[in-house]
This record gives structure tokens, C-alpha cells and sequence, in this order.
């Protein structure tokens, strides 16, 4: 069908606001119908019912913000980064925000293949901060199992969390989690915060980093 | 003006369902700066994004509003039952979607009331507003609360809750009340003021300036202005050509019902089927011209990313250029991945050559047929009349041109049916099902939906009565059972539902209470199957000491006042008649294309016809 070498494009970008009440199955939709707008020569997949070809790193559960997505998609043809980073950008929401744009060989590993970890970052209110979190927590990642529900079965989640530090930063308690983020063990920053007694509602939790396999 | 507390509604939307339906922010979402505005119009379709964000109406007045500098439009949908209980809780008074302005706030709450089932939503949502429900509750401070749609033809039921209905088409009259509210703000006068003025709109009928007058037994009197100056008849308005298409169709974040590009290609029908609202209330027909609909297409492709449209009209293949239209769509469109789907289509071999020509754009899914009725007698009384050779032949041409899923439409409890016109459904069905197993053994699928008939408002068939519900729900079992034995697929409404759709509608504005009492008594969501409860309707009319049973079981006199009679559609109540008298008679009246009727329509509007060549109308 398509003799010439696909151009496969990396994009970075922010989900903010608004945009962190939608979900990854209507995020996906969103990103095809953007990219239907930017008129670029978008590339489809094989078989009965074509899509246009996109690949999200990894799934921001509802509610969370991010300064660090990553999707890939595929065009039929070499188009300059600069003119694609543009032409997108007009034809996303504002709380969708490109931060990089860069071309990628198209041999390379899928995302979802190589992504294995996640950074986050918490703002803790100032009652919850007082509340001698920081001794809370050490105890709590003292314990060899952290055993939670999840749709009716109990999964470990020690062994999920990779890192965890409190700092300040303009006056208020930041956490900070390194956690599991592949398809096999995904750690979730708010089933520990329910384990702190912090209500998820109450704080933004915002993924900073994705970090992949090289 | 206050601003909803950010943080407390981010709250509590981390903990609802589907909390992108509250947030707005899509793409082609108009935010305007509230300052930068004289007026500022609230557009409510009162049932939840997932539906509401759909409708055609709502997205044709919101662009057309906000396409004027001074003034500007935001959404409101209803909250599902998780969101309300979360609003009411923390005491927030319900907000539109662009800026998160609270309804009470905006100079004009425009609702939509596009069916009758909505109206308990409308109470809840005003009630969620904190904005009392009566008009005559309402002082000049809170917003003008006015109503369009298919609905409000017979606007009587909902008298009491809205300040001014807008009948017929709302593109021109809109402006009109706009400009009315904008000069009557500036010279801070009250709001009788206000509503007097409306009321000399064309168009615009304002509910509280009529007093209606009833007999011992019930029936309607007298329906009359209080004042001279009010007129005694409002006649709906029309668009003489349909408004341009809009341009930036609002993409939703999350799914939609009919998530794809809406354009429309003609509105009104000649086809005169006596059951049919939306066939007497939208004539006449205006059709949209080739070149139009395919800029349209053009425009809404580029400006949505949608990979899906639909050509909507009453009846497709009555479009005198339908042909060429689908051929020139399938031009413009067999590079792009566009799928494109005509619905309402008439039952004869055309109808397969017009989906041919799209095919190759995927029309997804199935074929659709509205056949109606079974028999010969039965199609004659509605004035749909069929051949059985023409349906089975088109029915033949379906299968063989590849497609498997056939539904069929058909109606029952209509005027003068016997159980043998219920019969012939089933008899129908399964030979349909045998010409498609011949074809295509057993890979085809046939579904058979079932509508029960209900007398509605301006309708040749407004004199009948509805058929009480066990004997609907007898014929039901009677299908339900006979299609389960041959495997056919069987879908329809809930006699109860039915009946309520029959109260609203053919109601008179002593309905006002019970709809409150209803509401009251936890009634909404009555359009939902597992919203509507009869119970809280039954007990509503108990407690106003109303008989439902009054408005839809009685077949009228011919002299019957009817609550709605002093709103017009343009066709007058004599056509209507004879109409009703020839479906008696068991006798049809040929498509008005064929040669004029004289319903009256072209009485009322032949000063603003537009010229042939700019706009086709149906009427010779």
C-alpha cells in the first residue's frame, strides 16, 4: 500500500486543567481528530477499518495533570517538525500543550513497550502537611507488602514504589514518587495517598517525568 | 457576578462519573469575556452533554449568537444524578460550561425543549439554578426564561414555568428577542413591560397574557388575549432559506450520541403521513442546494477532524437533486476516510442506487425502512401508502446489494387498526427475513422496531384517541412472542412511557401543577427508561385532582377547542379535518410536490418566499 518509509513522529506534551476530566480512550479520540485538522499526510493502520496510527506512551489516570505525555504518530511523508508542532498545536485544546516535538527512527520500540516508570509530583495542603506525614509514610514503606483492592483482588504495592521524597518548595510539602508504569506492574499515586488518609480530590497530583527503557 | 469556587468543583469532579461532560474547554468552544458584551445568553438542552451536545438546534443558535460582537452564548446540560447530588450537597447553583458562570447570572435562559419527556428536567434545572420555577415567581433580576423547539407547539403544559415560547424556526427570531430584552434592560422598567413587548414579536407567544376559559366538563372555551394589543393567534416563524451551515461544529472531549458532522440538507416534507408532528410543524419544505452541501461538508470535515457525517432531513430521497448529491459526495470525498450516512430514506429501489453511491464511504451499519403499517387498509388510513411488491422488492435489492442488517419501522395502536394489521407486521417481518436467508443464509439480521402511535398536536389525527395500554401491551406480547420464534429482532417503547409522552403533549396548562408535583415527587430523567417512573405521575395527577385519562381517551368533536389552537403552524385546522375525515374514508391525498392542497402553509408565508432559483421549496 504504502511503499515509502513512514516519518514517525515523537510528540511531548502538558495535559493541564480541563483536559485532566478527560480519559485515555477519549484522549486517543481527541488526538485523531486533531491530527485530521492539522491536513497532514496522516498515516493509517492495516486491515478492515483503518485508524489514523498513534501510539500514547501510557494511560494518565482521570484527574491527574502532566507536564511529561509522550504519543507517537506516523505520516506518509518527511514534513518539517516546526511545521507539524504548529499546525497541531492550533488544532488542540489550550490544555493540551506540545512541549517537544522530535522525528524518531521508525524501527524504534513502541512506547508502550519501553516506558517503566513514572515521576510524580504532590502538592500536599498545609493540614495535611502539619499532619506528620513524613512519619506516616517511612512507616508505611517500612512494611515488606502494602496490600490494596484492586477490582476485587488484592495486588502488593511495595514493591511498585521505586522512590519517595518530601520537600519543600514555595512554602508548601511536595511529595515526590518514582513508581512502576508498564503494562505488567503499574504503581498509582492515589491509592497511597488513600493509605495516608489524603483524599486524591483534595491535591494535584501531576506526572513529571515518564522515563523508558533505551 | 460570582465565579463557582474552582477548587471546590475540581473536587468534586475527581469523584463523579464522566467528569469531562462538566468541563467544557472543547474544540470550537466559543469563551467570550463577559465584560466585553451587552447580553449574555444561557442555551440549556436540559438532559445530559451526552445527549444534549448533539442537538442541531442548540449548535445553529449558539454559533449564530456568538458570531455578534455584543453578545454572547454559553451551554448548559443537565447534571447526571452523582453530579446533582454533589451540587446540591455543597450548595453550588448550577453553571454553564464555557465559563462557569452561574445560569442565574445570564440575562436569557433559552431552553430547548425538543420532547415532551424533558419538561421534569427543565424544573430540576431551574430548581438547581436557584431560580424559582414560575414566571410569575420571577422578578426582572433573574434571567428571561424563554423556550424553542419542536415541543412548544403546543406550549400549554408548560405556561407556567416559561416567560416566552419561540414557535417554529429560532434563527431570525432569536435576534429579534435579544434586541427587545437589550432595549428594555436600558430603560430599567419591570417585567410585565418586558414580556408585553415580547409578545408582539412574531412568533412569540407569552403565555401569562392569555387567559383560558373551560366548560364544566373540562373541555376548552375560550383561549384569549387579556389586551387587544396581544395577538389572538400566534403563527410560528419560519426561515425562508436554511441558515448557512455552521462552521465550527463543537468537537466533544468525551462521546456523544451521533458523535459526527451534522448537515442539513432540507427541512419540511411534502410526504402529508397523518401521524407525523415533524411532517405538519416544519413545512414547507426548504431544500439546501447541492454546491451548499457540499461546502458544508467541505467546511465541517476541515473544521472538526470528524471522520463521520450525516445528511439529515425529514425524508432524504424527497430532495429533488438527491442523486447528484450523493454522487458529488462520494467525489469529493473517496480519498478522505469519510463516512457518510443518509438517513429517512423512502421505500423503493432508488433509495438502494442513492446508498450505492455512498458505499464506498462506509455507511456503517445497516439499512433502515420505515414501512409503518402492514396492510394495504391500514397504510391508506395514515397516507403512507406502499405496495407490498414495492417493499419486498426493495427489500430484495438491499440484500442483494450487500447489506445484511435490515430495520424496519413500523407503528401500532394508530386510528381505526385491527388485529390483523398487527398480524400482517409479523407476517411482514418473517418474509422479509426469508428473502434475506435465500441470499445470504443466515448471516442476515432483521430488527423490527415497534412505535406506539400517539395523537399528536396539529396532526390530521389530533381528533383521535390514543389506545389504552393493555391493549397496546396485548399486541406487544402478540409481536414480542412471534418474533421470538423466528428470531427476529424486536424493540420498543414502554406503553407507560408512551402514555406520558400522550399527557405531555396533548395537555393544557392545568398540566403545569402535576408536571410540578411530579417533579416534586422525585420525577426526572422521564425521557430515560430507568429514570421514568409512572408512579410519581400517577400520584401527581391524583394530588392536582386531574384525570389523565381526560386528554387522551376521548376521540374529539370536530368542534373541539384544543388547548394548542391558538398556535400556529400555518396549516390550518380545516385542512387538518378533512385529512382526518379522508384517513375515515380510508382514503390517501398524493405528495403536495404533485399539485397544492391548500393546507395553508403558502397562505401564510408566499410574501417572504424566496426566488426559485436561491431556494427550492416543496410547494408547487
Amino acid at each position: 500500500m504504502n511503499p515509502i518509509t513512514p516519518f514517525r513522529v515523537r510528540i511531548k506534551f502538558a495535559k493541564l486543567e480541563n483536559l485532566r476530566f478527560i480519559g485515555h480512550l477519549d484522549l486517543q479520540r481527541l488526538f485523531e481528530r486533531a491530527l485530521n485538522r492539522t491536513g497532514l499526510p496522516l498515516r493509517y493502520t492495516q486491515g478492515f477499518s483503518p485508524k489514523i496510527r498513534i501510539n500514547i506512551a501510557s494511560a494518565l489516570p482521570l484527574g491527574f495533570i502532566s507536564s511529561a505525555e509522550v504519543f507517537d504518530f506516523w505520516l506518509n511523508a518527511p514534513v518539517d517538525l516546526q511545521e507539524i508542532r504548529e499546525k497541531l498545536q492550533a488544532a488542540l485544546p489550550k490544555d493540551l500543550q506540545i512541549l517537544d516535538i522530535q522525528e524518531i527512527p521508525n524501527q524504534a520500540p513502541s512506547l508502550q513497550a519501553s516506558v517503566y516508570l513514572s515521576e510524580y509530583s504532590i502538592t500536599l495542603p498545609d493540614t495535611y502537611a502539619q499532619n506528620n506525614i513524613k512519619a506516616k509514610l517511612s512507616h508505611l514503606l517500612a512494611s515488606e507488602t502494602i496490600p490494596v483492592e484492586r477490582r476485587g483482588k488484592t495486588v502488593d504495592i511495595r514493591p511498585m514504589i521505586k522512590e519517595w521524597a518530601l520537600f519543600s518548595k514555595d512554602g508548601s510539602t511536595v511529595l515526590y514518587l518514582q513508581m512502576d508504569s508498564s503494562a505488567t506492574s503499574n504503581g498509582r499515586p492515589d491509592e497511597l495517598l488513600k493509605l495516608l488518609d489524603i483524599d486524591p480530590a483534595d491535591v494535584i497530583i501531576e506526572r513529571t517525568k515518564l522515563i523508558f527503557e533505551e | 457576578m460570582t465565579l463557582i469556587d474552582k477548587k471546590l468543583l475540581e473536587k468534586i469532579l475527581y469523584h463523579v462519573e464522566k467528569p469531562g461532560r462538566y468541563v467544557g474547554g472543547e474544540h470550537n468552544m466559543v469563551l467570550k469575556d463577559w465584560q466585553s458584551v451587552e447580553t449574555r445568553v444561557a442555551l440549556a438542552f436540559p438532559d445530559i452533554y451526552d445527549l444534549g451536545q448533539a442537538n442541531l438546534g442548540l449548535s445553529i443558535l449558539y454559533e449564530l449568537i456568538n458570531d455578534r460582537p455584543n453578545i454572547l452564548a454559553e451551554r448548559v446540560f443537565s447534571p447526571w444524578h452523582d453530579m446533582e447530588d454533589a451540587l446540591r450537597e455543597h450548595h453550588i447553583p448550577f453553571f454553564s460550561l464555557e465559563s462557569k458562570t452561574p445560569i442565574k447570572d445570564f440575562d436569557i435562559l433559552g431552553i430547548t425543549l425538543p420532547y415532551e419527556s424533558i419538561y421534569t428536567n427543565v424544573l430540576n434545572l431551574l430548581d438547581l439554578s436557584v431560580i424559582p420555577l414560575r414566571s410569575e415567581q420571577r422578578e426582572a433580576h433573574y434571567p428571561l426564561v424563554i423556550a424553542g423547539g419542536q415541543a412548544c407547539f403546543n406550549p400549554e403544559p408548560m405556561a407556567d414555568f416559561i416567560d416566552a415560547f419561540a414557535i417554529g424556526d429560532g434563527e431570525e427570531v432569536i435576534f429579534e428577542i435579544i434586541h427587545t430584552y437589550q432595549e428594555w434592560k436600558s430603560q430599567n422598567q419591570n417585567k410585565i413591560v418586558l414580556l408585553n413587548n415580547l409578545a408582539k414579536i412574531n412568533g412569540v407567544y407569552v403565555p401569562s397574557l392569555y387567559e383560558v376559559k373551560y366548560f364544566d366538563d373540562g373541555r376548552i372555551n375560550k383561549v384569549q388575549p387579556f389586551t387587544e394589543d396581544i395577538p389572538k393567534t400566534v403563527l410560528k416563524r419560519i426561515s425562508p432559506a436554511l441558515p448557512a451551515p455552521i462552521k465550527k461544529q463543537i468537537v466533544p472531549n468525551t462521546q456523544i450520541v451521533h458523535d459526527r458532522i451534522a448537515v442539513e440538507i432540507m427541512r419540511g416534507c411534502t410526504r402529508g403521513c397523518r401521524f407525523c408532528h415533524a411532517g405538519i410543524v416544519n413545512r414547507p419544505v426548504r431544500q439546501r442546494n447541492p454546491k451548499d452541501i457540499l461546502e458544508a461538508i467541505d467546511l465541517g470535515v476541515k473544521a472538526t477532524g470528524y471522520e463521520e457525517l450525516s445528511l439529515l432531513s425529514l425524508s432524504s430521497s424527497d430532495h429533488t437533486q438527491i442523486l447528484d448529491i450523493t454522487k458529488a459526495v462520494y467525489e469529493q470525498n473517496k480519498t478522505r476516510r469519510l463516512s457518510v450516512s443518509l438517513p429517512s430514506l423512502r421505500i423503493e429501489s432508488f433509495s438502494v442506487d442513492l446508498m450505492d453511491e455512498l458505499k464506498e464511504l462506509r455507511p456503517g451499519g445497516g439499512f433502515t425502512i420505515a414501512p409503518e403499517a402492514a396492510t394495504d387498509r391500514m397504510r391508506a388510513v395514515i397516507n403512507k401508502p406502499l405496495a407490498d411488491e414495492i417493499l419486498f422488492e426493495t427489500v430484495e435489492t438491499i440484500f442483494d446489494h450487500g447489506w445484511l442488517n435490515l430495520k424496519m419501522y413500523y407503528m401500532i395502536g394508530l386510528p381505526g387498526e385491527r388485529m390483523e394489521d398487527v398480524e400482517a407486521i409479523l407476517d411482514t417481518a418473517r418474509k422479509v427475513q426469508q428473502i434475506g436467508k435465500r441470499r445470504h443464509g443466515n448471516r442476515i439480521r432483521v430488527h423490527v422496531s415497534i412505535g406506539t402511535f400517539i395523537p399528536k398536536p396539529h396532526t390530521p389525527f389530533q381528533w383521535a384517541n390514543s389506545e389504552d395500554p393493555e391493549s397496546v401491551q396485548d399486541k406487544l406480547d402478540f409481536l414480542r412472542e412471534g418474533m421470538r420464534q423466528s428470531k427476529i429482532k424486536l424493540s420498543y417503547n414502554r406503553p407507560d412511557s408512551t402514555l406520558l409522552e400522550a399527557w405531555l403533549s396533548r395537555g393544557d396548562r392545568r398540566l403545569g401543577q402535576v408536571i410540578e408535583r411530579a417533579w416534586q415527587n422525585g420525577a426526572k430523567f422521564d425521557a430515560w427508561d430507568e429514570g421514568f417512573k409512572k408512579e410519581y405521575w400517577y400520584q401527581a395527577f391524583e394530588e392536582s385532582g386531574i384525570d389523565p385519562g381526560f386528554y387522551i381517551n376521548r376521540q374529539r368533536q370536530s368542534d373541539e377547542i384544543f388547548p394548542w389552537d391558538h398556535i400556529s403552524t400555518g396549516v390550518s385546522k380545516e385542512f387538518l379535518l378533512e385529512e382526518y375525515e379522508m384517513s375515515q374514508r380510508e382514503e390517501t391525498r398524493t405528495d403536495c410536490r404533485k399539485g397544492c392542497h391548500v393546507c395553508g402553509i403558502l397562505d401564510c408565508f408566499s410574501d417572504i418566499r424566496p426566488n426559485e432559483q436561491e431556494v427550492y421549496w416543496g410547494c408547487p
